[in-house]
């Protein structure tokens, strides 16, 4: 199977990585380019005690724990198939009592749909999921771009890398963040599911901040992507996304998880 | 010759005239005060005096024009300023409402449609060249020296325009270093032969299949693990683990998390391995993780 695929306006390639899922790179749409590559470097699951002891130091629970989705998880081929108006990758993988499928959806009307379900049953009922996805936006060439996040009614520029969540205020399409560039006025916007706490991180792009093989920076710092962001400005810069969704697990599992990005302006 | 017909009078003593009603027509263009100019063209019928006359007249409408233009040129610079600040005025309340085009400096702007080709997976070959160059290094030679270490993975990796090392074939390489409990990740030039980026540090890179393996089997052997166990259970996964409590040894060392129960079903218990020392640090029943 080749992995260019260049249907319903949109020219992208793929790969399955050894940690970070199914990558999606050099994507066009209408010609143009949208983004350099993008992934789901991990999946974290955090696990809550269900019963409280006399002993606060034992209701901590433990920490999170991590399988990495690639090549050794993988369970089964990567589907590639059309529906009305677009086309989809999807692929699955199972790891013991964990099991996901990745699916990259891609609409002729610029639309793209990185998104995970996530089948569960994990190891008992009181667990998270936190998947994490980079998008390295290029809008039309690397540098000249911004983030914009939508507050107190209107858009807002953000100055500097941050942590910027989920506020549940949207514009009128429900995107709460966009990434714009300035030297052709076209603009992704990043709609959350409502229902998944998510938030974004905002990175400068530096050679050298490659997506991590590991959530794990140092013992008891900061993970990442929390772990490179400094205070570097964005404005006009290339900057690196990272999209990440809290899935409490429940009882209508499975789940699926991930954004809805428009491409407006091209 | 319509164009030497047309000078010649000029230069018989007529030409006053025809040049001071030029420069008149010119100055009328400009401003109202440039009417002055038609005086000369009356002094000239009057005889030589009058040319000289005619002559002052085209000096003063010649400046004359020239003020009008300056005048013109600095109201339309005032009338452009007081535009622009308008239009600055009329789009600050709008602050991030629109997005503003901004035009990019000559050659800065890259839209290179970048090489799929250095997305591809490295061939056999190419992981054992990132492999030997990088443990050929010399700022990594204690490390390669006492061979204690984990290759946690070598995949291909692509370096974005503008940056220098963007076109060239490169390999990203993962090394856990159990002797110095330390992490090297490198980014090794394939087309130069030649390590291009190196760092250590003390973070926790993914287990690779061999860690994993490891883990399982040290849970497997582990006497309190064994006592646990029913006879259905077997190791379902092996998960890269770090705990949030600085009293657990977890907490700072190189830890996997052994998920044991029947496949298909939730598990029933969980072994903490430390992958430093190879034994099991912690043995929990899965329901009370």
């Amino acid at each position: 199977m080749s992995n260019a695929i260049n249907r319903a306006s949109w020219n992208v390639h793929w790969k399955m990585t050894e940690s970070a899922g199914l990558m999606i790179y050099l994507a066009n749409y209408k010609g143009r380019r949208i983004l350099w590559d993008a992934s789901l470097p991990y999946v974290t699951i955090d696990h809550q005690v269900e019963s409280l002891t006399l002993d606060e130091g034992d209701n901590q629970g433990h920490g999170p724990f991590w399988v990495p989705l690639g090549a050794g998880t993988q369970a089964g081929p990567v589907r590639v198939d059309d529906f009305r108006g677009g086309f989809e990758l999807a692929v699955d993988f199972a790891a013991g009592p964990f099991a996901y499928t990745q699916l990259w959806r891609f609409h002729s009307d610029g639309r793209l749909a990185p998104w995970l379900t996530i089948h569960g049953p994990g190891v008992h009922d009181a667990h998270t999921y936190h998947p994490h996805w980079r998008f390295d936006f290029d809008l039309d060439g690397a540098p000249g771009d911004a983030l914009e996040r939508f507050e107190d009614g209107r858009w807002e520029r953000v100055g500097e890398e941050g942590w910027f969540p989920f506020t549940g205020e949207g514009d009128e399409g429900g995107a709460a963040w966009r990434q714009i560039d300035f030297g052709s006025g076209a603009s992704l916007n990043i709609r959350p599911h409502h229902w998944e706490d998510a938030e974004l991180y905002a990175i400068r792009y530096h050679d050298g901040e490659w997506p991590p093989t590991s959530p794990h920076s140092e013992s008891g710092g900061q993970t990442f992507p929390a772990a490179y962001i400094g205070n570097e400005p964005l404005d006009d810069k290339d900057v690196t996304l990272w999209y990440v969704a809290h899935v409490h697990y429940d009882l209508a599992f499975p789940f699926t998880s991930g954004p809805w990005i428009r491409v407006d302006g091209f | 010759m319509a164009r030497a017909k047309r000078s010649a009078p000029a230069r018989k003593g007529g030409g006053a005239k025809k040049t001071a009603k030029a420069a008149a027509k010119a100055a009328k263009a400009v401003t109202k005060a440039a009417k002055a100019a038609t005086k000369p063209t009356t002094a000239q019928k009057k005889g030589t005096g009058a040319t000289r006359k005619a002559e002052k007249a085209k000096e003063k409408a010649k400046k004359t024009a020239v003020r009008a233009v300056a005048r013109a040129s600095a109201s339309h610079a005032r009338t452009a300023r007081a535009a622009a600040r308008k239009a600055t005025r009329a789009a600050k309340p709008l602050r991030g409402s629109t997005i503003t085009r901004r035009r990019a400096p000559a050659g800065r702007k890259n839209t290179a449609p970048g090489d799929a080709s250095l997305f591809a997976p490295l061939t056999a070959g190419e992981r054992a060249d990132a492999l030997r160059t990088l443990t050929e290094d010399k700022r990594i030679a204690p490390m390669a020296k006492v061979g204690r270490y984990r290759v946690i993975s070598a995949e291909p990796m692509t370096v974005k325009p503008p940056e220098p090392l963007s076109g060239r074939r490169l390999a990203r390489v993962v090394i856990y270093d159990y002797s110095g409990d330390r992490c090297v990740e490198a980014c090794v030039d394939l087309d130069g032969n030649a390590v291009a980026h190196l760092r250590t540090s003390r973070a926790q890179p993914m287990l690779c299949r061999e860690e994993e393996a490891a883990a399982v089997a040290i849970a497997q052997a582990d006497d309190r693990v064994k006592a646990e166990l029913s006879l259905s259970d077997e190791p379902l996964l092996a998960m890269h683990y770090w705990s949030d409590r600085d009293t657990d040894l977890a907490y700072s060392r190189r830890s996997a998390a052994v998920l044991f129960g029947r496949p298909g079903e939730r598990p029933s218990l969980i072994a903490v391995v430390d992958l430093l020392d190879g034994h099991v640090t912690e043995v929990t029943p899965a329901a009370s993780w």
